[in-house]
């Protein structure tokens, strides 16, 4: 009796899940008809709204002009270019002037390359002005021309004050580098080492007075010694 | 200010006309010079559509120093959400234009982390390893050896790729027994530009011209064609610079029945840009 009460009860219990579960557990057949009538009902009535010309809510454009961002070109002013009038001092020849030109690259701050050739002509050497006639040189060998490539170091860098309002940057720097000198038919190789001020009155234009040695091994008067040839330069480049 | 990306450059405008007018003044005749007037006109309306960038600076402030350097004085700062318009760039310092006009120099550092006005940042080439592994020019100078006669160089060189490049280089000899100079057009395969060290190969053709020393006799100025090959190394030092060694295995077609063959070695000072 006691075992067909709870036998009674557990299919009771079972009946109860598998109907509350219902759709989940089981798929019964006319379930399915259910929702496929379901879908057919919202169909029906999307069509029905696009019958009655429903029109969709509206979309508010942002009443903002995109800007499309062209970068310009950004100017780099890292060449510089000019020319320069002066004396050079020629060892035994006297001194004389000379004219050059330079082009230098300015790589950082500290640093810059530079390219600069010259000439200059030789005067008599103190033998040739007291002996008379005696000429050690003809005219195209008392052409000094000469070339060099350098490394430039800056610094003190600072500003020059003309009067009240005008400000100018200003700023030493050291140059050191190698080169080749021709003079008395022959071409030498030649160390120059020198320093310079540079004054800048615009962005664009800079005033230079610089001084270099150039220094080579010269046997034009007999036995073979080291020659210093001072060079005094003012000139004006121009950046670009 | 409302914000707008550009603004005219009347100031380098005028810097550009005067260095224009200089110059021509210097060399062209009374009529020449009205003429160019006249182009100076035309230019100065095409300079004056000219834009420059604007920039907003994010950060707190940006310093405006007084020259392009970090020794020259810090004379004014420009404040969060303002702009400033980029006139040039000389080196690692941007010459900027405030919104009252005031111009001043800023480092590149700081210019870094400002931005477009479409609030992106503002990107450039600094000049660091990532310059060194990528970049469009290379220029160097350096001393060595051209079959035992001393040797001043010059190159320069355009980026095809971060591995290869286009060396021309042009270079004077001074030997006991001859001097002349020397120019050569190559190719250079970096082999590992990433890299702090990197070794590289050359391959390339070139002109020689030779004047002999007057204490020999007989002897001729020869010019002749040259063809080489090499092989280099090139190390990283800091900023843009870096020095590259170099050696070259030249053959110089002679107009003698035999070809003559010369080693070349040279250490160079680069900087790259």
């Amino acid at each position: 009796m006691e075992s067909s009460n709870r036998l009674l009860l557990l299919t009771a219990v079972c009946g109860a899940t598998l109907m509350l579960s219902g759709c989940a557990s089981f798929r019964w057949p006319w379930h399915k008809e259910k929702v496929e009538e379901q879908q057919t009902d919202a169909e029906a009535a999307e069509e029905e709204a696009e019958d009655q010309d429903v029109t969709p809510p509206r979309v508010i454009e942002p009443n903002v002009a995109r800007r499309k961002i062209k970068t310009p070109r950004i100017d780099n002013e890292n060449w510089e270019m000019g020319v320069g009038l002066g004396f050079m001092s020629i060892e035994d020849f006297g001194t004389s002037s000379t004219y050059a030109a330079q082009f230098n690259y300015h790589v950082t701050e500290d640093f810059f390359f530079r390219l600069d050739a010259g000439q200059s002509t030789a005067g008599k050497t103190s033998f040739e002005t007291l002996g008379g006639n005696i000429e050690l040189l003809t005219g195209d060998e008392r052409r000094f021309t000469y070339y060099s490539l350098s490394l430039g170091y800056n610094f003190l860098p600072g500003e020059v004050y003309l009067g009240r309002n005008l400000a100018m940057n200003s700023g030493f720097y050291l140059l050191g580098g190698i080169g080749s000198v021709d003079f008395a038919g022959d071409n030498h190789l030649a160390i120059n080492l020198g320093a310079g001020y540079r004054v800048l009155p615009t962005d664009w234009l800079a005033i230079h007075i610089g001084v270099q040695d150039r220094v080579f091994d010269s046997d034009l008067l007999g036995e073979k010694k080291v020659t210093n040839n001072i060079e005094t330069l003012l000139s004006a480049t121009v950046f670009f | 200010m409302e914000p707008s990306i550009t603004t005219t450059r009347s100031r380098r405008l005028r810097r550009t006309s005067l260095a224009f007018a200089i110059v021509f003044a210097s060399f062209l005749s009374v009529t020449a010079l009205a003429k160019q007037t006249e182009e100076e006109k035309a230019a100065k309306a095409e300079a004056e559509q000219e834009k420059l960038l604007q920039v907003f600076v994010s950060e707190p402030y940006l310093e405006l120093s007084t020259g392009p350097g970090r020794g020259y004085a810090v004379f004014r700062v420009v404040e969060r959400e303002k702009s400033v318009d980029v006139l040039f760039r000389r080196t690692d310092w941007f010459k900027v234009r405030d919104e009252q006009g005031v111009e001043g120099w800023a480092r590149a550092r700081d210019m870094r982390r400002t931005k477009l006005a479409d609030g992106s940042p503002f990107v450039f080439h600094l000049g660091d390893m990532a310059g060194f592994t990528s970049h469009d020019w290379e220029i160097g100078i350096g001393f060595g050896d051209y079959g035992g006669a001393d040797l001043i160089g010059l190159y320069g060189s355009r980026s095809l790729t971060d591995n290869m490049k286009i060396d021309l280089s042009v270079s004077q000899f001074l030997g006991n027994a001859s001097t002349g100079w020397k120019a050569e057009l190559g190719l250079q395969h970096v082999l590992f530009p990433e890299y702090r060290f990197s070794p590289f190969l050359t391959l390339g053709t070139g002109y020689v011209e030779t004047f002999p020393r007057a204490t020999i006799v007989n002897a001729l100025d020869r010019q002749d064609q040259t063809a080489y090959v090499g092989a280099g190394a090139r190390f990283y030092l800091t900023r843009r610079f870096f020095i590259r060694a170099d050696y070259r295995w030249h053959t110089i077609f002679t107009s003698r029945d035999d070809n003559e063959e010369l080693e070349e070695w040279k250490v160079l000072i680069a900087c790259f840009f």
